[in-house]
Parts: C-alpha cells; sequence; structure tokens
C-alpha cells in the first residue's frame, strides 16, 4: 500500500490574476520515515489539445519525510504565457499536482482551471490575443481529481525479486501490471498497473 | 426472527466479501471491492438494530473507510479484545488496524463520496509473506496469533504480541486455502482448501493433526471462499463446501477423532461459509414447566452459493430457519454478535442482511462462567492457552533487587494501560489544537513564510515539510479537519461555483452560477441536466456546468480527463531544472495520451519529434532573461550543437541524465565521461548545455557537487576525482543554528591588474567580509570555522568572525570537495588525496592519505564526503562502501556497505526501542543512507534456519557497534550498543552478554597493569552497563547475571 497519503490540498490565493503564483498548501501523512525525498510537481496543462503544451511549472523535493503527518505550501510561478496556445488562454483548462516517490508517479491531483476575464467587456468581446494582465485564474478548489498509481515503494532491490512478474512486452520502466483473474473492474479510471510487492 | 436488509451498507453496489460485528457490537467491518482498489468499511450497528437510529440524520452510519488495500479485500476480522481490525486481500497483504484516538471526521481525500469518516482508523501493521491473494484471516482465542491463508497454499501465524513477527508457516496444502477457524480452546487450527482437504494442525508444534479428505473428494474448487467453522464448547468443526451422494453439504467433523459421521444437508450449491453462533444455548424454560436439565447445544449458520441461508441448532434434525432468495448472488460471509442474538450476512452482491433472533427462537443463552465450567469439564484446565507470561510465572525470582524491578515494570504497564484507556476521552475534538503555544490555523497562515526550504546540490528546491502530528505519539492533531479552509480574501467565486457545481446530485437546486453561460450556451443549464438525466455522475456534472462557457470545448475537455489520470511519463528531475525557470515540456511525454499503447513509445518516435523539442529548448533558453551572459553562453551551446548534428534521441537522454543520475544518488564516473567526451565532442557540448541551464536557477554550493566540470577534462592519469567548475558567484547557508551564510563573488574587482574576490558571511545579521586575490572555487563551513580554496589551489582558513585562522595553505592537486565541521577542516584533493586539519590545536589529523586503495575498481568515484563532529572523515563510493580514515588505526575502515547482505538479512526490529529518534540523525546512519532497511528481506527468509539469522543479526549488530566507534559517534554507539544488549537477551546468548557486562564493568579492583578505560566516546562505561542491566532484567533466565552486575556495580558506586 501507499506509504504516502495525501489528506488534503487546499488551493491558496483563489481566484486570482493570472501571473499570480500558483499555492498549494499540501498536507499528507506517511506510514515510516522514507529514506527519499517526494518530488512534487505542479504542471499546467496549456492546451488540452496536446500534451505538448504541458509546462512543469516547477517542482520541489520535499524532504526528510519521517513517519507522521506533514504540511508545506508548494508554490510555483504562473505558467509563461508565451507558451500557451492562444486560443486557449481563455476558457477551461487543468493543472495537476503530482507526486513521485524513488521516478514514480503514486499520485496525481488534477483541477480544472477556468480563465476568465473578470470584465464583462472583455469576456463579451474577448481580444484575439489574449490579455494575460486582465485574465483571472480560478481554480476549482471544491473538486480536485485524484489518481492514485500503485509503485514500489521499497525502491529497486524489490524490484529485481518482481522481475518474474514482468510481462515482457511492457515497458520496463513501468511496474507489471494487475494480474487478471479477480482483477477490480476498471471504471474510468485507466488504473492502475500494481506491484507485486 | 426479524430481517433487515440496511440498504445503506454497501460498497457502491461493489461485491462485499467479508463482514464482522465488533466484539462490543456498537459497529461492524465489511470488506470487499472498492472503486479501483480494495475496501475496508466500518459501520455504526445503532442504525441498524434501531429504526429511530437509522432515521435519525445525527447518527452516523458509515464510521469509516479505508482504502489502503491494493486490491479486493477477503476478510475482515475484529481481535477478540476489539481493538484491533485485520484485513487480507487479493493485494496479498493482511492489514492491522487500530484505532487513533482522533475523534474528528475527515474524508479519503479526492474520493466522490463526500461522507466524513467519523472514527479514525489507522493501519498499524502490514505483514507481508503470502505470495497470493489472502483468503480468510482468524484471530486465535486471547489474540495470541493471528492466521492468515492465501491461494499460495500456505498459512501464516502471525505474532499478534510483536507484529510482524511471524511464528510459522504452515504447509501441506495442495490448492488454495480458502477458510480458517482456531479451536475455541487454542490447541488447533483448521483450514479447508481447494485441494478437496480439510486439515488441521497443532499449535503445540504447528504441525498437521488430522488430513479430512473423504467428504470432499467429488468437490469441485468452485467457491471463492470456504469457511468453516468451530463450535464455541470445541466439540465440532463444521466444513463449508463438502459432498454427500453428490449433494452439497456441511460436513460435521467431531473432535473425538476427527470423524465425519453427520452433516447438514440441503443446500441446492455448495455451502461457501459456516459460523458458529458464539454462545452455547440450553433449552428456554417455560413459566410453569419443571426445570429440568437439559443437554447444552450450539446454533450454527450456513451460507451458500444457491443464495439461500439455514440457522441449526445442534439440538435439532431439521434447520431451525431457512431463507431462501435473501440475496441476488452466492452469500460469502456471515457474523453473529456476542451476544449470540442477531447475525449479519453479507454477499457477492453488494448487500448485507441483518437477522435478530429472540431467546424464544435460540434458547438460553449460557454465561461465560458456564461457558468455561463446560470447557473446563471437558479439556481440564491444562488445556488453558500457554504463554510466555504464563510460563515465566512459574520462575522463582531469587533476588529482591530483581523482585523489585519486575514489580516496577509491572506497575508501569499498568499506567500505560490507563493511559491509554483514558486516551479516547481526554482526545475529544479540540477545535484549536495547540501545537508549541501556536495554533495549527496560524501555523498554516504562515507556513509558507516559516518553512524551511533549501537547495539540493543540483540546484533544485528542497522544502522541508512542516511535521504536525507524529505518527508514533498517536493522536493527530484533529483541528485540521474539524475546521473551515482557510479561504484568502477574495475568494467569493469560488465559493459561487462549488455549490453550483454540487448542483447536479441536489435536483430542483437553483444554480446560482458563477460562470456566467455564454452567448452560444448550447448545453443545458444544471437544473434541466439533473431533471432529465436523474442523478449524475458529479463528475459528468462538474464538466458540463464548466463547459457552459465555452460549449466548443467538449472534444479538448476530453482530453483534459484523460489528463487527470495518465501517470506522467517524465521522469523526475529530469527536465525540471530547466523548466522551473524556461518553462519547458517534458521531453519524453507521449503526444497522445489517451491510448496506454502509446505509453510505449519506439525510439524513433521519439527522434523523429525531438528535433522540435530542441527547437524548444532553444527558444526557451532565450526566455530567461535573468543573467544576460549565460543568455549569451546558451545560444552559443545550442548553435554549435546544430553544427555539430548529432543524434538528436541521444541528446535527449543526455540532458537528462546528470539530473537523474545525481537524484538518485548515484553518481556518474567522470573518469569515464570525460574521457568519453574527448572522444566525441557533442557530448560536451551537451554537457556544458545543462549546467549553463542550471547556472541560470541558482548557483548551488559547489562544494557538494564535485560531479559536474564544466571546464576542459584535467589529463585523467592524475585526477581521479572530479573538480568544481569557476562561478561568478555564490552563496551558501552554511549552518541553521546560528544561521551563518557564506556569499562569493569571485572577480568583483581589479585592483592594479589583478582581480579580487571577496567572501562575505553573514552570521545572526552581522557582516563580515574579506578579500582574496584569486577566484574562489568552493568554501565550506561550520559553526566555528569557514575554509574556502581559490583556483591556485590555495587554501584559507578563517574564524567565524572572519579572522584568518591559518596562513593559507597550499595543496597538492585541485580540490575536489571540502569539509568543515566543529573546528575540523577537510580537504579532497582530485589527485584523490584526503587531510584533514584540526584548527584549534593547528595540526593535521590525517596527512594526504591517498584514496587509490579504495578506489580500485575501474568505474568506482567518490559519491559522497563527510566529515563529522569530532574530525573522522568518511568517504562514500559509488559501489555503496563507505570507508572512515580511523585517527587511531591510521587506516580507512569500512564503516557501511550497502550491498552487504548481513544488512538485508538481520533482523533486530524486535529489540528496537520505542521511541529513540536520536539515532537516526548520526553520522553512521548519514553514510548507511537513513534507509537502513534492515530486516526488510528477514521476513523473507523465513525458510532459512532461526540460528542462521540470529547469526546474520549478530554479525550485523556488531558491525554497526564497531562502525559507530570508529566514526566515534556516541549516541549511535549508545544507540546499537542497546539494541544489542537487548538482541543479547531475546536469543538469550548469555556468553556474549556477560563478555558485553564484563568489558562495561571493567575490573573491579583498581590494579596498574589494567588497560581498561572507564569511558569510550565520552560515555562511561558503568553508566552503560546501568543502563543495559534493566534490560537483561527483562528476561529472567538471566537474572542471576542481573544480580551478578547490579551487586558489584553497587559496590563501586558506594567506594
Amino acid at each position: 500500500m501507499a506509504k504516502v497519503q495525501v489528506l488534503n490540498v487546499a488551493v491558496l490565493d483563489n481566484p486570482s490574476p493570472f501571473g499570480n503564483p500558483f499555492q498549494f498548501e499540501i498536507t499528507f501523512e506517511c506510514m515510516e520515515d522514507l529514506p527519499e525525498d517526494l518530488e512534487w510537481k505542479i504542471i499546467y496543462v496549456g492546451s488540452a489539445e496536446s500534451e505538448e503544451y504541458d509546462q512543469i511549472l516547477d517542482s520541489v523535493l520535499v524532504g526528510p519525510v519521517p513517519a507522521g503527518r506533514h504540511m508545506f505550501v508548494f508554490q510555483a510561478d504562473a505558467p509563461n504565457t508565451g507558451l500557451i496556445p492562444e486560443s486557449d488562454a481563455v476558457g477551461v483548462t487543468v493543472v495537476l499536482i503530482t507526486c513521485t516517490y524513488r521516478g514514480q508517479e503514486f499520485i496525481r491531483i488534477g483541477y480544472y482551471v477556468n480563465n476568465e476575464y473578470t470584465d464583462p467587456e472583455l469576456r463579451e468581446n474577448p481580444p484575439i490575443k489574449p490579455d494575460y494582465t486582465q485574465l483571472q485564474r480560478n481554480i476549482l478548489a471544491s473538486n480536485p481529481r485524484v489518481t492514485r498509481f500503485h509503485i514500489n515503494w521499497e525502491g529497486c532491490a524489490e524490484r529485481m525479486e518482481d522481475s518474474e512478474n514482468v510481462d515482457p512486452t511492457s515497458n520496463p520502466m513501468l511496474p507489471p501490471s494487475c494480474l487478471p483473474g479477480k482483477a477490480p473492474p476498471v471504471g474510468i479510471l485507466p488504473d492502475n498497473s500494481m506491484d507485486c510487492l | 426472527m426479524k430481517l433487515l436488509k440496511p440498504s445503506w451498507v454497501s460498497h457502491n453496489g461493489k461485491p462485499i466479501f467479508s463482514v464482522d460485528i465488533h466484539p462490543d457490537g456498537t459497529k461492524f467491518a465489511t470488506g470487499g471491492q472498492g472503486e479501483d482498489s480494495g475496501k475496508v468499511m466500518i459501520w455504526n450497528m445503532a442504525p441498524v438494530l434501531r429504526e429511530e437510529d437509522e432515521k435519525n440524520e445525527n447518527i452516523p452510519k458509515m464510521l469509516c473507510q479505508m482504502d489502503n488495500h491494493l486490491a479486493c479485500v477477503n476478510c475482515v476480522r475484529w481481535s477478540n479484545n476489539g481493538l484491533y481490525l485485520a484485513s487480507g486481500g487479493d493485494d496479498k497483504l493482511v492489514m492491522v488496524w487500530k484505532r487513533a484516538a482522533l475523534i474528528g471526521p475527515s474524508t479519503v481525500f479526492g474520493s466522490s463520496s463526500k461522507l466524513a469518516n467519523v472514527e479514525q482508523w489507522r493501519c498499524v501493521t502490514i505483514l507481508r509473506n503470502h505470495t497470493g491473494d489472502v483468503m480468510d484471516v482468524a484471530w486465535s482465542p486471547h489474540d495470541v496469533w493471528l492466521a492468515s491463508c492465501s491461494v499460495d497454499n500456505t498459512i501464516v501465524i502471525w505474532n499478534a504480541r510483536k507484529f510482524p513477527e511471524m511464528v510459522t508457516c504452515l504447509r501441506g496444502h495442495t490448492g488454495l486455502v480458502k477458510g480458517l477457524t482456531w479451536d475455541p480452546v487454542g490447541k488447533y487450527i483448521a483450514s479447508q482448501a481447494d485441494d478437496h482437504s480439510l486439515k488441521v494442525w497443532r499449535t503445540v508444534d504447528w504441525q498437521m493433526d488430522a488430513n479430512i479428505t473423504k467428504p470432499f473428494s467429488e468437490c469441485g474448487g468452485t467457491t471463492h471462499v470456504l469457511r468453516l467453522s468451530w463450535s464455541p464448547d470445541g466439540q465440532y468443526l463444521v466444513s463449508a463446501h463438502a459432498m454427500n451422494n453428490s449433494g452439497p453439504t456441511a460436513q460435521i467433523v467431531e473432535r473425538d477423532g476427527w470423524k465425519t459421521n453427520m452433516d447438514f444437508v440441503g443446500h441446492r450449491k455448495a455451502v461457501t461459509v459456516v459460523k458458529f453462533n458464539p454462545k452455547i444455548f440450553k433449552k428456554k424454560q417455560k413459566n410453569g414447566s419443571s426445570p429440568k436439565p437439559s443437554c447444552p447445544y450450539c446454533c450454527c449458520a450456513v451460507g451458500s452459493k444457491d443464495r439461500s441461508l439455514s440457522v441449526w441448532l445442534t439440538s435439532l434434525k431439521r434447520p431451525l430457519v431457512v431463507i431462501h432468495d435473501l440475496f441476488d448472488k452466492s452469500i460469502m460471509d456471515i457474523s453473529w454478535t456476542l451476544t449470540g442474538l442477531g447475525m449479519l450476512v453479507c454477499s457477492m452482491d453488494g448487500t448485507v442482511a441483518y437477522l435478530d433472533f429472540s431467546l424464544d427462537e435460540l434458547g438460553d443463552p449460557l454465561s461465560e462462567e458456564e461457558k468455561n465450567t463446560i470447557h473446563q469439564n471437558i479439556y481440564g484446565k491444562s488445556l488453558a492457552i500457554t504463554n510466555t507470561e504464563v510460563q515465566l510465572s512459574t520462575t522463582i525470582i531469587e533476588n529482591p533487587e530483581m523482585l523489585k524491578y519486575q514489580q516496577e515494570r509491572q506497575n508501569s504497564a499498568q499506567t500505560n494501560v490507563g493511559a491509554a484507556a483514558a486516551g479516547p476521552e481526554s482526545a475529544a475534538p479540540k477545535v484549536n489544537s495547540v501545537m508549541n503555544g501556536e495554533s495549527l490555523e496560524d501555523i498554516r497562515k504562515n507556513l509558507l513564510k516559516k518553512q524551511v526550504e533549501t537547495r539540493t546540490a543540483d540546484g533544485r528546491r528542497r522544502i522541508t515539510p512542516l511535521c504536525i502530528a507524529q505518527l508514533d505519539t498517536g493522536d493527530f492533531s484533529p483541528a485540521l479537519f474539524n475546521s473551515a479552509p482557510i479561504l484568502p480574501s477574495g475568494s467569493s467565486l469560488s465559493n459561487q461555483l462549488a455549490p453550483q457545481l454540487n448542483s447536479d446530485s441536489s435536483p430542483g437546486q437553483p444554480a446560482s452560477l458563477g460562470l456566467r453561460p455564454s452567448q452560444d450556451g448550447v448545453l443545458t443549464s444544471p437544473p434541466a441536466n439533473s431533471g432529465a438525466k436523474g442523478p449524475e455522475d458529479d463528475r459528468d456534472g462538474l464538466k458540463s456546468s464548466l463547459l457552459l462557457t465555452s460549449a466548443s470545448k467538449i472534444e479538448p475537455m476530453k482530453a483534459l480527463d484523460s489528463r487527470f489520470t495518465e501517470r506522467s511519463k517524465a521522469t523526475p528531475g529530469v527536465p525540471s531544472a530547466i523548466s522551473s525557470t524556461a518553462g519547458l515540456t517534458p521531453l519524453e511525454r507521449p503526444k497522445d495520451g489517451v491510448s496506454a499503447l502509446k505509453e510505449v513509445k519506439t525510439k524513433e518516435e521519439t527522434s523523429s519529434d525531438s528535433e522540435d523539442k530542441m527547437a524548444a529548448i532553444n527558444k526557451n533558453l532565450s526566455f530567461a532573461k535573468r543573467k544576460p551572459e549565460l543568455l549569451l553562453d546558451g545560444g552559443e551551446v545550442v548553435e554549435k550543437r546544430k553544427k555539430g548534428r548529432p543524434r538528436k534521441d541521444k541528446m535527449a537522454a543526455t540532458i537528462a541524465q546528470p539530473f537523474t543520475q545525481v537524484r538518485s544518488g548515484k553518481r556518474v564516473s567522470f573518469l569515464s565521461r570525460h574521457s568519453y567526451g574527448a572522444a566525441r565532442p557533442e557530448q560536451e557540448v551537451t554537457r556544458s548545455l545543462c549546467s549553463a541551464g542550471r547556472l541560470q536557477i541558482t548557483p548551488p554550493p559547489p562544494e557538494r557537487e564535485p560531479s559536474r566540470a564544466a571546464a576542459p577534462p584535467p589529463p585523467a592519469a592524475v585526477l581521479r576525482l572530479p573538480t568544481p567548475s569557476p562561478q561568478k558567484a555564490f552563496s551558501l547557508q552554511v549552518s541553521m543554528e546560528p544561521s551563518v551564510f557564506l556569499e562569493v563573488e569571485n572577480e568583483m574587482s581589479m585592483v592594479a591588474g589583478s582581480k579580487l574576490s571577496q567572501l562575505r558571511c553573514s552570521r545572526d545579521g552581522r557582516d563580515w567580509n574579506t578579500l582574496l586575490p584569486s577566484s574562489v572555487l568552493v568554501a565550506a563551513g561550520s559553526s566555528d570555522v569557514l575554509a574556502v580554496v581559490c583556483d591556485d589551489r590555495m587554501m584559507s582558513v578563517f574564524s567565524c568572525c572572519g579572522r584568518r585562522l591559518l596562513p593559507a595553505i597550499q595543496l597538492a592537486s585541485p580540490i575536489s570537495a571540502l569539509h568543515c565541521s566543529a573546528h575540523f577542516v577537510m580537504a579532497l584533493t582530485a589527485g584523490a588525496a584526503l587531510s584533514v586539519w584540526d584548527v584549534q590545536r593547528q595540526k593535521a589529523l590525517v596527512r594526504n592519505e591517498s584514496l587509490q586503495p579504495l578506489l580500485s575498481g575501474a568505474d568506482t568515484t567518490v559519491s559522497q564526503s563527510m566529515l563529522t563532529q569530532q574530525g573522522v572523515p568518511v568517504i562514500g563510493l559509488s559501489n555503496g562502501k563507505s570507508y572512515c580514515f580511523s585517527l587511531s588505526l591510521e587506516t580507512w575502515t569500512l564503516v557501511a556497505d550497502k550491498g552487504d547482505s548481513l544488512v538485508q538479512c538481520a533482523d533486530f526490529r524486535s529489540c528496537l526501542p520505542s521511541q529513540d529518534a536520536a539515532a537516526s540523525s548520526g553520522p553512521l546512519a548519514v553514510v548507511q543512507g537513513r534507509n537502513l532497511n534492515a530486516g526488510r528481506l528477514a521476513s523473507r527468509l523465513s525458510s532459512t534456519p532461526h540460528h542462521l539469522q540470529q547469526s546474520m543479526t549478530l554479525a550485523f549488530l556488531e558491525n554497526q557497534l564497531a562502525s559507530a566507534l570508529t566514526l566515534q559517534s556516541s549516541q549511535e554507539y549508545r544507540h546499537w550498543l542497546l539494541i544489542y544488549a537487548r538482541f543479547l537477551v531475546n536469543e538469550g546468548s548469555e556468553y556474549r552478554l556477560r563478555e558485553l557486562c564484563k568489558e562495561l564493568l571493567g575490573p573491579v579492583h583498581k590494579s596498574a597493569s589494567s588497560s581498561w578505560q572507564p569511558a569510550t566516546l565520552g560515555l562511561h562505561k558503568r553508566e552503560l552497563l546501568r543502563e543495559v542491566l534493566p534490560v537483561i532484567g527483562e528476561n529472567l533466565r538471566f537474572q542471576r547475571l542481573f544480580t551478578e552486575y547490579q551487586d558489584q556495580l553497587e559496590l563501586l558506586r558506594l567506594k
């Protein structure tokens, strides 16, 4: 099971002007002392069409993490407007917070973000070239979408023991997939490769 | 009999595989399938029992849900004392849960259900040993053991007093083991498996006592579970699925000779579960009728795949009641209340049913006393559970000291119990809990300012999280989840938005739209939406209302949705250092994330679009405007690269490399890299590209990153270690307490044709600075001294106030790493020679000691270097070995080896002191990487003989002791000494224990010839002995040893 459980993410400074930094106050709980740091990332999806426009706003290491409940504020600069396609500046997009341990992503928290002009005039007749100074960013804090991935928390040593279970056709970087049988019916979440711990 | 199907007990329609009522009857647990994991839920019993409670909205129905199991939960069982819940699932794990005293509600973050957890149940142990799905778990009487069985054909007995210790693994079944039951007297455990057998095992020696196969020979392995049950009087064992004349039965096995003469017949399909009522009954005395003694009888419920349930009394030939069509699918589990009158049944169809019986129907339950009398009459006293305490109580305590000590122990244990019992009440929810005099609310408001943020060697941000609750101290502060989230001012829109988004689930509620429908409002508005389509998924509601602004975005939204769930392909740290300023897209992300197949990308694809990505790098570099001169650098680099036209995929990979490798602690061997770079010029370019990218962010403290040289590689024959590159300016934090910052600005000014460099130091707000004639390469400092090395290989040492302490020291070769600690300075040169000076005494401790003997292998290089507070240099190599130079032995000694099999196999967890965090921060812990996962493999070695593991642990602990001694880390020495002593005590090795005590005590009478030192590492040995003795006293076997040394210590004290 996951050694780290995210208990809460509070979206601070929301809504805010587009250029303000993102601020997430993250509370998580750790079952046992983690020998390595957690790596958190904020990814801004610049355009729904393609991941090409995803921007990693920042990534931080968080550690040391002893067993217990912890919190921190993850602040990252606003996205680089130069990398956002103009047609996607206004409207709904997504910001993602991911956390990886030993290079494996185990949780992905997504929020819808609505970028909108506050001025009614601009809203009716949006300029062709987006005016980022007038845009307001509103993160839908009430509806986080959380996807948890099963990873190997013990790191490489244990993975070797699992090697016999690895499906040779799959990407060797990904943990072996869940064995069929009484496997959970997969819903909308394309979950989840599971480790054989 | 009353029958109720509480519809609110559900796993959202997913199968419920197990149900168990808490011994106190106030709650029950269910286990089964969750959304994408296994799920354990704890429910309130009151709304099941009483209709008014069910209607009362203030009475919670669901108390807690835990989705920690990775896959379907097959079994949940409360311990007999009600403190623990054990669950086993398809993820091969058994988890043991305990209630945290916190009474604040919380939700599972991000779960669609908004129900709060009223109680907090926390996983306290994960038991890993099974290699297949765990099908059933069972607590032994008195909770001495926990048994689990699995489709790996084994049954594991766990020591329930000392999790995660394994007592034994019962092998013998040749098929999936699907059910377990303990003999209520504790003498046997029985298991039923798909191999057409029911086996009975003795708890005395864990050997098989009986193998019953005949009634099962016709059985097919078609049931999910085979939950068998033992009668409360211990006389009968009733199996699940058995066959008699091709009809499904539940076989009755008599304890006496394991005879199989009777069975429960009548079910049309296989019996999945049998559960005896915990009570023994006797006939209800009717008013008026003469009380005539009647034989006590038991009551048993049988559930089957035919979806029906039958309840039997052993005094009747026919079932008391049979209930058909209670469920749509097979019955999976049955649980009786401890009173014997209520029963919960769960089914694969995801529902549960509650049956309520009256005394008239079942009879008069015998009291516990009467039940015990029956047990004693049948089995005698000698069959009482044996445990260590019982055994020990027969040992005579021989001296008053020992008696006193034992009594103290008991008293303190009792007060602990008392404190624990008082715990839940005292931990009633206080909304404003206070930590260090500061409320959590205050902490949250200032968290961003207060949290400690540093830069790692590779320039990345590192945040030390604020610990708001410790796990071991148990009780979490409830404030966080009772309190409303802090909403920054101006959050009105998000407040508006929230109700609007949820409005779908509550039809009729007017939608106060925060997002105004735009002119092309093609989509229906939320109220109409909910009216037409009925209750809709939260998420869809969210989507549709969001889309009001731009209906044209429906397609893109689908694409957005996939982002939520798709695992990022970007490896950690790869692009981040660059992108944090320039905002690069990760290099290796698949373009179309929807199809899982595409995740496995072929190399050709990567290379084909990597050209664009490289162009993006080019573009992005020009975005960084912070350092114009570096921008120029970057531009040049890219230009050069274009001329060179290296293979693109190679490029992408190499850019990624330096970051990942440093991150994972596996430093690259720069010796080989340099030579490689010489052979292929474009490699060189990429490296300087990334170093340029890094420099734009922050100049990291250079002395901690010996691994990146932008300068052309020096001749490899002489220099084995990497050297830091010169930088224009850098700063580093030398110490936190007092807070000392160091800033270096090279080539600050030109005076008379020579360039001067400035070293500025700020200590607790007071500054000093000094000038150096050549540019500073590395700097290091402690709270006592500061040292810098310039590119002319001159090392200068200053006091904390900026006074030069030593004349400039000429190093033999360029510096590779520099460390200061206390009043010691350590320099590691590129020529792989190490020196340590004691600045206070102006003396060399280690003089140009060569690392050549350590760096024997071709690839080994120094990955880590360190200087302890005692001036002991420690070198970590890339092959996982760490050496320290012993000042007294004047030689290199091995202090840690990550690949050491002893480390992997030693199991001393049972000897760890309950709370001792001090030792986790010493130098030994640092060199061993803090991930001293000792004992991690221990459980896997269950097949290895105990004595082998014992010896390995012993050897490991002795290594630790010796290493701590060499490192002169007194706290760690003490820590390991106590663990060592405890281990010796647990394992009963008196010989070594005696030697240890003798060494610690020393000669009682002074003699000139004795070379015994009264102290080691500043710790008085006799004080240590005083700490060790109570540990020895815990085992009564060593009471003579305890007494002997206690007396001598006492004697010495009086002298």
